[in-house]
């Protein structure tokens, strides 16, 4: 051990002369001065056990990117995209987003997921860099700062649309949903709020199962409990790894009742099997399957670059680029050395001006509020 | 009832995974962290071969040969150089390859979870309950298993070479035992034990993801330790019963959120009150 | 020089003393330049963020060490102590910032209250499960660790899943982190000198010894394990500073499983060990995670796997001691005495070469005893083992 701690001591002292280089210089913040591309930053789950959505995330906004640069990019000047990981985790999304920001960072799309997307925004509030989230749908991301903008739905949004929609159509409805995760449980409390406004008295009218991601991935038990209530429905409020499970495990129980979801539920149709014959609807701004021309184009390149089918992170990490981008061109950004808090006062009176609206993948004419939501239409995709 | 069935279902699994974590822990006396990540290599093993040749028995027995030659692998290049260091050593090797291994895997499969249906056998109806018969083979396995493992290692000269192992490395090296072959050996079952897990984990939870061996790892483990680590039928009554445990927190709302904290502080619970776990002997300190 | 000083006895006394002040040098120096490049050139936030990240570490690897290294019981459940001490610590300071304005007088007093808690449940969880030994111990501390991040992510006064939301702490962070540092080291360096330290070592190698002796085993355990607690819940708080919002994810089972790599890695019982081992694991941890960006980022737990095992295999595989020996630092003087002193180079390292082996027998001889039984066991040299033999336990039971 003796002589492992002499190995060390040189290690560290090597380190610690490469550290003591990196560590000064540029340090006064003017970090983009020689940016040749625009830069995009970005943090996100690359590795763990939420990495699919990163992944997703980062290949929808690369796709935009590509296209972006393809087409002579803003002015003749490129683009650039980077996105660290963060596993999921606050400590890691911090790191990241000064990694990033140090490297020349001017614009954001935020980060994947709400805890590490609250981190980032906390951050990013400090420089006053802008950054619009695909996918992080806590209340608190935007709220933290005027910068902080999200193409998703807002999870309060949706739960209550959820909670209008299923209370109309069943007199019984059973949910399931994940206590160790933001978004599941911001989704839960939404639409909880909502029936008790409704009139509706849980365990009577809505039976209430729960999880813990981390740990249980058998969902034999939660389906039962709704099966020997009678619920008429399944309400989903989670990611589409675990519906896929339950929408199984009820299957296999013989317990064919419909299913209903959020956005997170978008790509749920690849994990069913086809011993699940319950219908499964999900409100969602993406239909993968959906005809028009933008949403059909950008299926086909996804799949020819990637060889998987894009879900709706993908589709909210291509357009967030692409609001970014459309709002640049419409703030006439020219320079591109411009500092990310100069880029943000530019971009934001344009992101939450009237005449500002954007189509794309997610929704038709979209607008953003002050606060930093996005305004736009949900549809109801049936997968089955 | 229907909950205690599913706690049965669930417990099997965890049995399968705890004969494999106790058998290598009782006769190589380390802690095998990446036994839960040899499962989940052995789930992407049968997915593989499922999607390629479609049958599921084929599928089954590229796993076990899979995960078996993967156990020795890891056994020959991380742990046995390190034989006769300190065991903190190879547990930290051990987690390293935990690492390697899901890493491997993602990088091959990517992180995206792979849903996979392995034809299930259906479910057989018994006084209005449906109990899958999934289940049933796991149980029934798990006794088998169970009953082969102990008449194994107490009846043929390899077992009892296991056991002298065991007792005693340096004593069991003099009477002429291959210490290193035994121990690699172990491995391999353990390995292939893990194999038979990871079909029966699929059967009951149909998708898979890189990091899908961890948990059910801890879990296994903690099953172990309950019925007593190094006791084959202790690390099957520790499986089932944990897996009861689970199932009945999850079935009361209230409790539900904790499940979890419950099964751990069951654990606690039966440490404090039979430090070796239900099964375990005790050991006595010699001064 | 160092090797000539090993030989004789007054100058080994010597060595202990500097031994003692060198931690402190170790730090101080580290802490030192970046101060001094702080205050003339100002340091990037990425870089003061990974001096604070490298501080808690070597506060949480330290006094992990104590526990294993020290006392010689394994503890899996150290993030849980951690946690306790980021929660607790972190909402009482969320509710002082509404009465006192310095926000340096509210970390410290949310440090205090934070470590006193999170020393109150290493005093709750040692007491009951202390009396299990081994496997059994790290398996409870596991689960204990497990318990308490269940019990605060469904708590809603903590902010549930979300996690908390906390006030960061501007960059200066980092010196209030080494701070404690010191504090850490002090505390942990003068109970080992002490008479206390000399009991504890006393129960990690030979518990039934240390107990006819008259030592109060439960007691001295106990202590050890509420000052690591206590270190750990201030880390918490350090940590829950540097990030918001403070959620359960991050003191997974696997950040207490990090925290003892640092230890392992470091040597156990040895505190230069701890300090180094976790400065250099956090620096690579944190380089992996921001320079491998997009689709190289999934080769960062590849590489810090290999990076593991190749470090372990390195320098504890029996099979490679004489690789070592020849790359070692001590060869490596020896061979540079005999090439550059000027009379009779070959007995000098010669002799420098008998040295080294000598001091690596003293090494050996050193090395540390664990309550973990597989360690005797473990051991398939035919030698004797010479430290462990008296208190090798019974072998466990027919299967």
């Amino acid at each position: 051990m003796k002589r492992f701690q002499q190995f060390l001591t040189f290690a560290l002292a090597l380190t610690l002369c490469a550290f003591c280089f990196a560590s000064c210089g540029g340090s006064k913040g003017n970090y983009t001065a020689s940016n040749t591309e625009y830069f995009i930053g970005a943090t996100g789950p690359l590795t763990g056990d939420v990495s699919s959505y990163g992944i997703s995330v980062q290949n929808g906004a690369q796709l935009a990117i590509d296209e972006i640069n393809a087409n002579g990019g803003l002015n003749g000047t490129l683009f650039h995209f980077e996105m660290k990981d963060d596993q999921g985790g606050e400590e890691a999304a911090a790191n990241g987003y000064t990694a990033l920001y140090e490297a020349g960072m001017q614009l954001s799309i935020g980060s994947v997921t709400s805890g590490s997307c609250a981190s980032f925004a906390d951050h990013a509030k400090d420089d006053g860099i802008l950054f619009i989230t695909p996918s992080a749908s806590a209340a608190n991301v935007i709220a933290i700062s005027d910068n902080a903008f999200r193409v998703c739905f807002g999870d309060p949004q949706q739960g209550t649309l959820s909670a209008e929609t299923l209370s109309a159509r069943y007199a019984k409805i059973g949910v399931i949903y994940d206590t160790s995760d933001p978004y599941s449980s911001g989704l839960y409390e939404a639409f909880d709020a909502k029936m008790v406004e409704l009139g509706k008295v849980k365990d009577t009218d809505y039976i209430v199962r729960t999880f813990d991601k981390d740990s249980n991935k058998d969902f034999s038990t939660q389906v039962a409990a709704l099966a020997d209530a009678g619920c008429e429905t399944i309400y989903l409020p989670i990611y589409y790894t675990e519906a896929g499970l339950i929408a199984k495990a009820a299957a296999a129980q013989g317990y064919d009742v419909p299913i209903f979801g959020n956005d997170g539920l978008d790509g749920v149709a690849a994990q069913l099997s086809s011993d699940v014959t319950a219908s499964v609807e999900y409100i969602t701004p993406f239909d993968v399957n959906a005809t028009d021309e933008i949403t059909s184009a950008f299926v086909s390149a996804y799949k020819a670059k990637y060889n998987t089918t894009p879900d709706q992170f993908a589709a909210d990490g291509y357009d967030a680029v692409m609001i970014l981008f459309a709002a640049m061109q419409k703030a006439g950004v020219s320079d591109v050395t411009l500092s990310a808090s100069a880029m943000a006062d530019l971009i934001r009176p344009v992101l939450t001006s009237a005449d500002f609206s954007y189509t794309g993948l997610t929704g038709a004419n979209m607008t953003w509020s002050k606060d930093g939501s996005c305004n736009k239409d949900a549809k109801i995709v049936k997968v089955q | 009832m229907s909950t205690l069935i599913n706690g049965l279902c669930l417990g099997g699994i965890f049995a399968l995974i705890a004969l494999g974590y106790t058998m290598v822990y009782g006769i190589a006396k380390m802690l095998n962290f990446a036994h839960g990540d040899i499962i989940m290599i052995g789930a992407y093993a049968i997915i593989t071969t499922l999607s390629l040749s479609g049958n599921t028995i084929a599928a089954i027995i590229a796993a076990i040969i899979i995960c078996t030659v993967l156990g020795i692998l890891t056994e020959r290049l991380a742990y046995r150089p390190l034989r006769g260091a300190s065991p903190l050593a190879v547990l930290i090797t051990a987690i390293g390859v935990s690492y390697l291994l899901q890493s491997i895997a993602q990088l091959i499969y990517g992180a995206q979870s792979i849903p996979v249906s392995i034809g299930s056998f259906g479910a057989v109806s018994v006084f209005g309950l449906s109990i899958p018969i999934s289940s049933l083979i796991t149980l029934a396995l798990c006794v088998i298993i169970m009953t082969a493992l102990t008449l194994f290692i107490t009846k043929t000269k390899v077992g009892i070479a296991m056991l002298a192992v065991s007792e005693d490395r340096a004593a069991a090296q003099l009477m002429g035992v291959n210490v290193n072959m035994i121990i690699t050996l172990t491995f391999a079952i353990g390995s292939a034990l893990a194999a038979f897990a990871s079909t029966f984990y699929l059967m009951q939870i149909p998708s898979a993801t890189p990091t899908l061996g961890s948990m059910p790892g801890i879990k296994a483990f903690t099953a172990s330790v309950i019925g007593g680590i190094g006791s084959i039928p202790g690390a099957m009554i520790g499986g089932i019963l944990l897996g009861i445990i689970e199932k009945f927190a999850l079935s009361i709302p209230a409790l539900a959120p904790y499940t979890t904290a419950i099964e751990f502080s069951l654990l606690i619970i039966i440490l404090l009150v039979k430090p070796t776990g239900i099964l375990g002997k005790k050991r006595r300190e010699k001064v | 020089m160092v090797i000539k000083m090993a030989n004789s006895k007054t100058s080994e006394k010597k060595n202990n003393h500097l031994k003692y002040y060198f931690n402190y040098l170790l730090v101080g120096v580290f802490f030192l330049i970046f101060f001094i490049l702080d205050m003339t050139m100002g340091l990037r936030t990425s870089t003061t963020q990974l001096l604070t990240k490298i501080a808690y570490s070597i506060i949480l690897a330290t006094s992990l060490n104590m526990i294993v290294g020290f006392l010689g019981e394994l503890s899996l459940g150290h993030a849980g102590f951690m946690c306790v001490g980021a929660y607790i610590g972190c909402f009482c300071a969320n509710f002082l910032h509404t009465v006192i304005p310095s926000p340096l007088i509210v970390l410290i007093i949310a440090m205090m209250i934070g470590g006193l808690v999170a020393a109150l449940f290493g005093f709750l969880i040692g007491l009951p499960t202390l009396r299990l030994k081994g496997d059994y111990l790290a398996i409870a501390t596991l689960a204990f660790g497990e318990i308490v991040r269940t019990i605060f992510k469904n708590l809603s006064a903590f902010g549930g899943a979300q996690g908390l939301p906390t006030k960061r702490y501007d960059k200066s962070l980092y010196i209030i982190a080494f701070l404690i540092v010191f504090i850490t080291l002090f505390v942990i360096q003068n109970l080992k000198r002490s008479k206390h330290g000399r009991a504890i070592e006393a129960i990690r190698d030979n518990e039934i010894a240390a107990r006819a002796m008259g030592i109060n085993i439960t007691y001295y355990k106990l202590i050890v394990f509420i000052i690591a607690a206590g270190f750990a819940g201030i880390a918490g708080v350090i940590y829950g500073h540097l990030v918001t919002p403070v959620a359960n994810t991050f003191f997974s089972f696997n950040y207490s499983i990090e925290i003892l790599v640092m230890v392992v890695l470091g040597g156990m019982g040895s505190i230069t060990g701890s300090i180094i081992a976790s400065t250099l694991l956090t620096f690579i941890n944190v380089q992996l995670t921001t320079q491998l960006s997009g689709d190289m980022a999934a080769l960062k737990y590849l590489i810090y796997a290999l990076i593991l095992i190749a470090m372990v295999l390195w320098n504890n595989a029996p099979a490679l001691s004489n690789v070592r020996e020849k790359v070692s630092l001590h060869h490596l003087l020896a061979w540079f005495n005999g090439k550059f002193s000027s009379k009779k180079p070959e007995k000098d390292s010669q002799t420098a070469v008998e040295n080294a082996v000598y001091l690596k027998e003293e090494a050996d001889w050193k090395k540390i005893p664990t309550k973990i039984p597989m360690d005797s066991i473990l051991s398939t040299d035919i030698k004797p083992d010479r430290t462990t033999e008296a208190d090798k336990p019974e072998k466990s039971s027919k299967q």
